[in-house]
């Protein structure tokens, strides 16, 4: 009990009092990172209605002037780009090692885990193509996530029907919120530059359409999956707990290292 | 002058998780294609320091040559201040220009080649760019590896290893995207060594160490993705072999 306090204690001075140590080793967790905040979603597969689509996400091109991305904003791309990459990468090696196992046993479902798994894979390619182009790093715990995913995918898997639709309601319900919250900011974004009446550029334009396709894609999982019986999984309060907290860890991890 | 440690040594040298951490550093954050990065020196270090850098064949990596660049320059020669960390400074100029300089170089390359070939000729050119000052190269690496400049030699040199890959068009941004630049990093490194040692005409000895380096590291790459494909391949006929047998896995 106490060695357990006294972890936490360091843990929490070490990371909220930049040691000279852990800053070598790990630079990323002691500088100052701009909190963002993920409001948490319900599940709908339509996009929120009260969601701004600014007019100039809709006219490419104007002749007014630019602003750079400031360095707080690419700092911000940086990291939820590659925690994208990372999950998609862990959506795609889940539905892989649940596909066998759920097929087997429910051939009805084969087209839904092939349709869920080829929109992953899209994705997947989508934020790998995203990093090359713009030099992100992927997240340096690359194979960890692989091994995590693959567990993950193939212990659901094994569990039954309810349990791997449970395990992608979970998934979806994080990874949608997160999406969501990387719109919410890039619309801000868009919004400042329409009021200060500067050209928003093509990247961010693109973007905030990208990911909001996939968003809604990522919604539309998480429907098929309640609809398919998530909720009936034994014990779904444990699954559902365990697996939002780990994708929790894991876009709080990837966000840094 | 003190002994000379090759930079690759130092860097190899480290354990593992620094040297990782080493490599990170070549992460800048997201890179934007609708505007240009802001200039790393300012014109005032501009003129200075490109007028130093010329006067480093007769004088060296010295205070002599800052000192020398800023009269050139048209400034006092008070106005060295301006580089509290003297003579490095001229060092760091000529890395981080010369670094620079590789995109304008990476245009005229042949689009069929392969990323290997792009990547030896990418670095070559940089090689070659230190030809004017080679004499004077180990005096340049002594400065490098004092512990006061390390974190920086080391960044600039993840930084160009960075450059050369993307310049060379890799898209791999699986975890090798970290041995990659660790890799390249250390046989550049060493082959910016040797060249400080090769008496041969045109550096073709140096060329030759590049190449030579640039396979061996290729050939180590490509076993390694044989072992993990051979590894997948067992498990994935064992999980099979299983499942015929009528084991649910
Ligand atoms: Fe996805
Ligand atoms: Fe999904």
């Amino acid at each position: 009990m106490r060695t357990a306090v006294t972890a936490r204690l360091f843990f929490n001075q070490a990371l909220h009092r930049p040691t000279p140590i852990l800053e070598f080793l790990l630079p990323s967790f002691t500088v100052p990172q701009t909190r963002i905040h993920y409001a948490s979603i319900t599940t709908s597969s339509s996009s929120p209605n009260t969601e701004p689509s600014p007019s100039s996400l809709e006219s490419p091109t104007s002749n007014k002037r630019r602003k750079p991305l400031s360095k707080t904003q690419r700092d911000f791309l940086d990291r939820v780009l590659r925690v994208n990459q990372a999950g998609e990468l862990a959506a795609t090696l889940i539905y892989t090692h649940q596909t066998s196992p759920i097929t087997r046993a429910h051939p009805h479902l084969r087209s839904l885990m092939h349709h869920m798994y080829s929109q992953e894979a899209g994705h997947f390619s989508t934020f790998n193509q995203m990093l090359a182009k713009h030099r992100i790093r992927p997240t340096a715990m690359y194979p960890i996530w692989s091994a995590a995913a693959s567990a993950l995918g193939w212990g659901t898997g094994l569990m039954g029907r309810e349990a791997a639709m449970a395990c992608t309601e979970a998934v979806e319900t994080e990874i949608g919120g997160h999406y969501n919250g990387q719109v919410r900011i890039l619309l801000g974004w868009v919004k400042e530059m329409e009021d200060k009446g500067e050209e928003v550029g093509e990247e961010v334009r693109e973007l905030v359409s990208t990911l909001k396709r996939i968003r809604d894609e990522e919604l539309e999982h998480l429907d098929e999956a309640v609809g398919e019986g998530a909720r009936e999984a034994k014990p779904y309060e444990f699954l559902n707990r365990v697996i939002r907290s780990g994708c929790k860890g894991a876009i709080w991890i990837s966000e840094r290292v | 002058m003190g002994p000379t440690r090759p930079l690759h040594a130092v860097f190899l040298r480290h354990p593992a998780p620094l040297r990782s951490n080493l490599v990170w550093q070549c992460s800048r954050s997201y890179h934007s294609y609708e505007h240009e990065a802001p200039p790393p020196f300012t014109p005032t270090e501009d003129a200075i320091l490109s007028a130093a850098l010329a006067h480093v064949p007769t004088h060296g990596f010295t205070n002599t040559a800052l000192t020398q660049g800023a009269r050139d320059a048209g400034y006092l020669d008070v106005s060295t201040n301006l580089f509290p960390a003297g003579a490095f400074s001229i060092v760091k100029y000529h890395l981080v220009t010369q670094r620079l300089a590789l995109a304008r170089h990476a245009s005229s390359l042949q689009s069929q080649s392969d990323i290997t070939t792009k990547i030896r000729k990418l670095a070559l050119h940089r090689l070659h760019a230190n030809e004017p000052i080679v004499h004077h190269w180990q005096e340049a690496l002594a400065l490098l590896s004092t512990a006061r400049h390390l974190p920086t030699s080391l960044r600039e040199l993840a930084l160009l290893s960075d450059e050369l890959l993307f310049l060379a068009g890799s898209t791999t941004v699986t975890s090798a995207w970290y041995t990659n630049r660790a890799a390249l990093a250390a046989i550049y490194a060493s082959a910016e060594l040797f060249m400080t040692q090769d008496k041969s005409k045109g550096f073709t000895e140096t060329e030759k160490f590049l190449k030579r380096r640039l396979e061996e590291g290729e050939k180590i790459r490509g076993g390694l993705d044989m072992v993990g494909k051979w590894v997948g391949m067992q498990a994935g006929g064992l999980v099979d072999g299983l499942r015929s047998k009528g084991v649910w896995i």
